[in-house]
């Protein structure tokens, strides 16, 4: 798996056990917990209570809290920055310097931080925990167009291999004189001689692949079956439609408390 | 209906994942490079130009959702609808024959930054607090200060930096298609509206 | 059986035929090997077999083509998968990329042959041991070396056990141990006799060895059809832009020398240059 384009950890865990699909609800959970929870804190809250658990129960959770870390690092310094220096007639409660530091503004920062960061981290638990082609193979099974899957995967394993070549093309330019250092223009003149025979390098390719993809019945129609077997517990199946259920609970609660005031009003 | 079954034939569906390899490479390149710039959708320009505006949406999405669940720049899952509608406007700019013609296809590409900076504001707003955690966020500093609000600010920021992005952008898909050898162009649905 | 009537193909655009007027009959379980200098129409007639030409390259094609029972211009490539086996030159482009293993690799075409479990399980373990990579089973396809991948797409197409199988200058790409890694793999095939096989070849040594017959193609057209034997010691293969194996050129070389000048049989492989010299 070394050899694809994504962070996926293999471990032997209970949660890696898991069906595709129970993995795929639970963050889309996590996600929507992110996304509709109201308040400030307690998007914080289901990150400490429910995403970190999960990624320890996986067994990847240093890695896991790095690359959230890295992820979300710039956006949570500059939501601090920007909206909490630059709140536009907000209550200033600390001064530094010219700029003041606003209450409305540090409210709406770690609110924004706290969603940020469980946003991100949902997609990150995902991203370590499934196998890609056992999420694509649980999709296909229930509807989701082969095609599409196909694409996905397809994708993971090729991208390394076009940044290698971009990586070649880019040092072949360089020795060939072509500058890379300097100001913007020159940055940007050196791109058309990078660009160019990444893409025409691909045209041929693009052909062959075609024909392999043919040769190997992928246009043929009707079902297909699978050398991957994956395993689901009644179990699981019931966790997935509650997770569903929750999901909507959260969503609807948080319209009520959208629309109810209007309604009072 | 005839026209749809062409765009998605196997060859496209083959294209798909190399332009999207292709917008991951260059914009990780580019990231590297320290270009102010994103260039990380000429594989779906360049897809919706030749294969229409569905399979220039399907790019798009699928490039954000990609490069967002590889783990490498996750927050850019949130994104997928504004590389869809990149793909899509992109296709059916083509559709009008738009990259027919250099200064058309810079045209067309500005106009795609300004949709897609409209359409990535309210995601920027909602999901990230309004900023990028780039070098961009001063302008939306600027524009706070200056007393607009989150979203328009987060719009002003887009403005700043995707209009240029895509104009670029369309001008280097214009340029690879009028290098492209005839054969390969008419193996695709779209090959009357593109030379 | 393959069966070849008249066949003439144009690419688009083009003036001038990349195949004219071929007819061709090859009897099930046959090792054909078809020969010929670049641009001759090897791989024209590879891709027409396997039904690419014409409903992938389009052009003008007359003529009729029909392997193993099925007309091959009027079935769709849908159709054809699975009937005809194709295998080409460049084994990077063969790797589907939608399986993270050489195993499932291996298994994607019987996937979507909707093949049951059991039986796939059992013809891929079985296939891998044919091509040798059973120590790369659980390998990712891109980890590997040229000559591997390019028994990986052999034993892809292989393991759907289609009637028909061409390849089309399959060690082209390839570094000397990759080559002698096919050619090994392809051997064997050619002593199963469970596909008609038809091997567009440049490298003339090997095409001596297992090939049961040996045609070539000059400017479209078959100009040379018969045993290995003969045809690659014949004195013609010049003109069509062919060269002897080393062999015969040693023996050719021996006989301007005066030596064993009345034999007719020149050598085209190791064993008979042995023979040929003793």
């Amino acid at each position: 798996m070394s050899t694809s384009f994504s962070l996926y950890i293999p471990r032997e865990s209970g949660m890696h056990r898991l069906h595709p699909l129970t993995k795929l609800a639970l963050v889309a959970f996590c996600l929507v917990l992110g996304l509709f929870l109201p308040g400030v804190w307690l998007t914080y809250l289901a990150f400490m209570l429910l995403i970190v658990p999960l990624a320890a129960w996986a067994g990847v959770l240093p890695s896991f809290l790095r690359a959230v870390f890295k992820t979300a690092l710039p956006v949570v310094i500059s939501v601090f920055l920007v909206q909490g220096l630059f709140w536009p007639g907000g209550t200033p409660i600390l001064h530094l310097g010219p700029l003041s530091l606003k209450q409305e503004g540090l409210q709406f920062a770690i609110r924004s931080a706290g969603r940020f960061i469980t946003v991100v981290s949902s997609f990150l638990l995902l991203t370590f925990t499934t196998r890609p082609d056992g999420l694509m193979l649980a999709l296909s099974q229930r509807g989701f167009p082969n095609s599409i899957a196909y694409i996905m995967l397809a994708t993971m394993q090729i991208v390394p291999r076009f940044q290698t070549k971009a990586n070649t093309i880019l040092d072949a330019q360089r020795s060939r004189g072509l500058e890379t250092e300097g100001n913007l223009l020159v940055r940007l003149r050196a791109l058309l001689p990078l660009v160019q025979p990444l893409l025409l390098g691909s045209i041929i390719d693009i052909e062959e692949r075609a024909i392999a993809l043919e040769v190997r019945a992928f246009g043929r129609p009707g079902p297909k079956t699978s050398l991957l077997v994956l395993h689901d517990t009644p179990a699981q199946r019931v966790l997935r439609w509650l997770l569903l259920l929750a999901m909507l609970a959260v969503i609807g609660w948080r319209l009520y408390l959208a629309i109810a005031p209007r309604l009072a009003a | 209906m005839e026209r749809l079954r062409r765009d998605f034939s196997t060859i496209t569906l083959v294209m798909i994942p190399v332009a999207i390899a292709i917008n991951i490479a260059i914009g990780q390149l580019i990231y590297t490079l320290k270009v102010p710039l994103y260039l990380d959708s000429i594989g779906t320009i360049f897809v919706a130009a030749v294969a229409g505006p569905l399979a220039g949406m399907l790019t798009g999405a699928l490039t954000n959702l990609v490069w967002g669940l590889s783990g490498i720049n996750s927050f850019y899952t949130a994104f997928w609808i504004t590389g869809a509608v990149i793909g899509l406007v992109a296709g059916l700019f083509s559709r009008f024959g738009w990259f027919k013609v250099w200064w058309r296809a810079i045209i067309a590409g500005v106009i795609t930054g300004l949709i897609a900076a409209l359409i990535s504001a309210p995601i920027l707003t909602y999901v990230n607090g309004g900023v990028t955690g780039s070098g961009t966020d001063v302008i939306t500093a600027v524009f706070r200060n200056a007393g607009l609000g989150i979203l328009p600010s987060a719009f002003a920021q887009g403005v700043s930096s995707d209009p240029l992005d895509k104009a670029i952008s369309f001008f280097i898909v214009w340029g690879v298609i009028r290098a492209l050898p005839l054969r390969f162009l008419d193996r695709f649905s779209r090959a009357e509206d593109i030379r | 059986m393959i069966r070849l009537g008249d066949v003439t193909y144009f690419y688009p655009r083009a003036t001038t035929p990349a195949l004219a007027g071929v007819t061709l009959e090859i009897p099930t379980g046959q090792f054909c090997a078809v020969i010929g200098a670049n641009g001759a129409g090897k791989s024209t007639l590879c891709y027409t077999l396997a039904g690419f030409v014409p409903h992938f390259y389009r052009g003008k094609l007359s003529g009729g083509v029909e392997v193993a029972g099925v007309d091959v211009p009027a079935s769709s490539l849908a159709q054809l998968a699975g009937h005809v086996g194709l295998v080409f030159a460049n084994p990077f482009n063969q790797i589907t990329g939608a399986r993270f293993s050489v195993r499932e690799e291996i298994a994607f075409g019987l996937e979507n042959m909707g093949v049951p479990l059991e039986e796939m399980a059992t013809r891929v373990e079985d296939i891998l041991g044919f091509a040798g990579l059973r120590d790369l089973a659980e390998r990712s396809p891109f980890a590997l070396s040229g000559g591997q991948q390019q028994r990986l797409a052999i034993a892809s197409v292989l393991v759907m056990r289609p009637p028909v199988i061409v390849l089309d200058e399959p060690t082209s790409q390839l570094d000397p141990i990759g080559s002698r890694e096919v050619f090994a793999v392809l051997r064997d095939l050619a002593a199963t006799d469970a596909a008609t096989v038809v091997l567009a070849e440049q490298k003339l040594e090997w095409v001596a060895v297992f090939a049961d017959r040996v045609i070539v193609l000059h400017e479209g057209r078959i100009v040379a059809d018969g045993l290995p034997g003969d045809v690659l010691a014949s004195a013609d293969l010049a003109q069509y832009g062919l060269q002897p194996t080393r062999y015969t050129q040693a023996a050719r070389a021996a006989q301007a020398a005066g030596f064993r000048a009345d034999r007719d049989d020149l050598p085209v492989t190791l064993e008979e240059a042995v023979e040929f010299f003793r």
